[in-house]
């Protein structure tokens, strides 16, 4: 009872000082929101920055119709050209993908020929720019085939579930990761290495409080400073960058929690071996900047060299960052990140489990 | 236990030693020791009365080779104010951070309130309250959040406004605490410390680093506590801080207790006599002065000091106009001495003063305090 009391006084006092502490707040939320206006200015607010180039086998007045839909698309630019200069722009990166009409386009959508099928070309590395023009050729595509002739069947190949996934949508997952990431090391782990250097921890030793009850309010403490950034970001982000969710934003929370404890487990584990809070700070940085760049937090972890990906898929962030695209970006539910939150939860069990045993008042 | 320990030191009850401390209001003492352990204050006392709120018995600790605290016995009687004075590595704090169950001793027993502290750390951190040397709170906090955060952790604490009022941090409540002065630090220091209304408090060096001001401050702050009825065991290396609020003194160096007594009987006993200073004159040199009547020690390096147990006498032949020494001295003029006189040295920047615990410090060590 009075244990509780004083647990929740110094969780209380915790979530508190970090609010306060506006440096802290800088390298997380700031940073994280820092990411997502650079992406926001770079792509647009649209958010849809898709070129094409369509090649047009087909010539009769219903590809054209179905051309001009889709150059209609607000953010997509459509440019018709011959197939060796398409596929020209394409190698040199100079558009999103290559629209092949077929030639019996017209009669299939008359009614009158066997089904088609568009191709579409895109030149590999599947960013989100590219499963943006999938979903947007899917949307056209389909909308065009059902228009007055229900029988007719025109496909593109990866039309697919593939919500319309703007940068935005990408970037916000990606920045909750790396809340999670920063604040857990940063607040939790050297926030105790300080009050440990500064005699804080001695301080509290003096009454009677238990280690396990300072250290619970740490990790509680700083748990909490982490969801309120990820809700202010979450704020901003759908409200002022417009980015969206497909999925449902209670499943957010296992990724978040088990994310965050398995962060703080690992900050334990370095700030258990560092005797300064200098060493402590170099330690951590030395971990979590790789961490950031080799999770899938800026482009997707299948365009790494297979054994950093590896290393990287041993490592809690790629598994939140895959849990937290998952469930915002393709809609998924809870039996699709499953694997991820189990890892998590090992990291987390396990990492503090060690800490506890390793902790030192001074 | 370490067999090096010096001989026990019987708890001797609290005795007040000056008039000018009876009149800040000392509960502890205001006659003959005897009338105190007949008439001990009652708000105080707990069932058998006679059990020392602290009992130190052949304490240890060691870092490597380096014995911090070498075989420390002493025991702290309720409602006193015990000091411990000594150099900086003397081993004071190591000792009191044992007694307040912070570390573990290699050898010895502490009983605290009645406790052994080292089977039942909590019960005893319940009941005390502890200002650590190095002052350190949470970072971002505000004065009253400070306050509020150690009340909680105590089952019984006192409430927050009343803690704040009586340390006169009223006005800076609000403050962060890294925005305060050296004084009102401590100060506020000394109230987390006392949040818990604890019956003993441990002050580590509570006036380290403040200026003559702010020190005034916390010596009235501690002569408060005392007032309250508190046990209050303080570390300190400077003597006259140690005079003026210790009802016993332990001098602490290298880990042992060298001497334990009442201010004025450590004085009485390692400083006796009276302290006659002045510039080196000609004429009149340390064999000289030895041949004096009544000068017991004489030490001579620039300043002279002799050390005597009649001090009118050895004055009174210092100052003799007659004296090799005088010469040039207008004695009818009733300069006095004034020593401007041209043709030979008279006595200059004359001081008489009474022994000191630093002179006590000196004696039994050949050292300084500080140094």
């Amino acid at each position: 009872m009075s244990s509780f009391r004083a647990f929740r006084a110094m969780a209380v006092n915790e979530v508190r000082a970090s609010v306060r502490n506006r440096t802290a707040l800088i390298f997380t939320l700031g940073l994280a929101v820092l990411f997502m206006v650079i992406f926001g200015l770079l792509f647009g607010g649209s958010g849809l920055a898709v070129s094409f180039d369509a090649v047009n086998n087909d010539g009769t007045a219903a590809s054209a119709a179905y051309l001009k839909a889709l150059g209609d698309v607000s953010g997509v630019s459509l440019h018709t050209k011959s197939h060796a200069s398409a596929f020209a722009d394409l190698k040199d990166d100079s558009i999103t993908a290559v629209l092949v009409i077929p030639s019996g386009f017209g009669a299939a959508y008359a009614g009158q020929g066997p089904p088609q099928q568009v191709g579409i070309y895109q030149a590999g590395g599947g960013s989100s720019s590219t499963a943006i023009a999938d979903a947007v050729v899917a949307n056209v595509t389909a909308g065009f085939a059902g228009r007055g002739h229900p029988s007719l069947t025109l496909s593109s190949p990866k039309v697919a579930e593939v919500n319309q996934v703007t940068e935005m949508d990408y970037m916000l997952p990606s920045m909750i990761a790396y809340i999670i990431l920063f604040s857990g090391v940063n607040y939790v782990a050297i926030g105790l290495v300080e009050k440990r250097v500064t005699h804080v921890l001695r301080r509290f030793r003096a009454t009677p409080v238990s280690s396990r009850t300072v250290l619970a309010a740490q990790v509680v403490g700083g748990g909490l400073t982490v969801l309120l950034q990820i809700l202010v970001l979450v704020l901003l982000g759908t409200w002022v960058f417009g980015a969206r969710n497909y999925g449902n934003w209670l499943l957010l929370i296992p990724p978040i929690v088990l994310g965050t404890a398995s962060f703080v487990g690992i900050g334990f584990l370095i700030t258990s071996v560092s005797r300064t809070s200098e060493s402590a700070r170099a330690l951590a940085a030395m971990v979590t900047f790789p961490l950031m760049f080799l999770s899938g937090l800026f482009f997707p972890i299948s365009s790494l060299p297979t054994v950093v990906q590896t290393i990287a898929r041993i490592l809690p962030l790629a598994w939140a960052s895959d849990a937290l695209h998952q469930v915002m970006n393709d809609g998924a539910g809870f039996s699709s990140i499953t694997t991820d939150c189990l890892v998590m939860a090992v990291w987390a069990v396990v990492t503090i489990a060690v800490a506890s045993w390793r902790f030192r008042w001074d | 236990m370490a067999t090096a320990a010096p001989g026990r030191h019987t708890a001797e009850p609290p005795s007040c030693h000056t008039a000018e401390l009876s009149a800040v209001g000392r509960m502890a003492g205001s006659g003959e020791p005897a009338m105190m352990r007949a008439e001990p204050m009652p708000a105080r006392l707990r069932q058998g009365g006679e059990m020392a709120d602290i009992d130190v018995e052949g304490l240890v600790k060691r870092y490597g080779d380096v014995a911090a605290v070498d075989g420390l016995s002493f025991t702290v009687e309720r409602g006193e104010v015990f000091g411990m004075l000594g150099p900086n590595g003397a081993g004071k704090t190591t000792t009191l951070e044992i007694i307040e169950g912070l570390r573990v001793p290699d050898a010895g027993a502490v009983q605290v309130l009645g406790t052994d502290v080292l089977a039942h750390p909590e019960t005893v951190k319940e009941r005390i309250g502890v200002q650590l040397q190095a002052t350190a709170l949470p970072p971002f906090t505000k004065v009253r959040e400070a306050v509020e955060l150690f009340a909680a952790l105590y089952r019984r604490a006192r409430p927050v406004a009343e803690v704040i009022e009586e340390f006169n941090l009223g006005e800076k409540a609000d403050a962060f605490t890294d925005k305060l002065s050296g004084g009102q630090m401590q100060r506020l220091s000394i109230a987390l410390a006392l949040v818990n209304d604890p019956d003993l408090v441990f002050l580590d060096e509570p006036t380290t680093g403040l200026d003559p001001q702010a020190r005034l401050n916390i010596w009235t702050v501690i002569e408060g506590i005392r007032q309250r009825g508190k046990t209050v065991v303080l570390t300190t290396h400077y003597m006259e801080e140690a005079e003026r609020l210790c009802d016993r003194v332990a001098v602490i160096d290298r880990g042992r207790i060298v001497a334990l007594d009442t201010p004025p009987r450590l004085i009485a006993e390692h400083a006796p006599g009276t302290t006659i200073e002045f510039a080196l004159v000609p004429g009149l040199d340390a064999e000289t002065l030895r041949t004096l009547p009544g000068v017991e020690r004489v030490v001579a390096d620039g300043r002279v000091s002799v050390t005597t147990r009649t001090p009118e006498a050895v004055l009174h032949a210092l100052l003799d106009p007659h004296a090799p020494w005088a010469a040039g001295v207008d004695v009818d003029g009733g300069a006095g001495g004034g020593g401007s006189g041209a043709g030979g040295g008279a006595i200059r920047d004359l001081m008489v003063r009474h022994g000191t615990l630093e002179d006590v410090f000196l004696s039994l060590t050949g050292r300084s305090l500080r140094e």
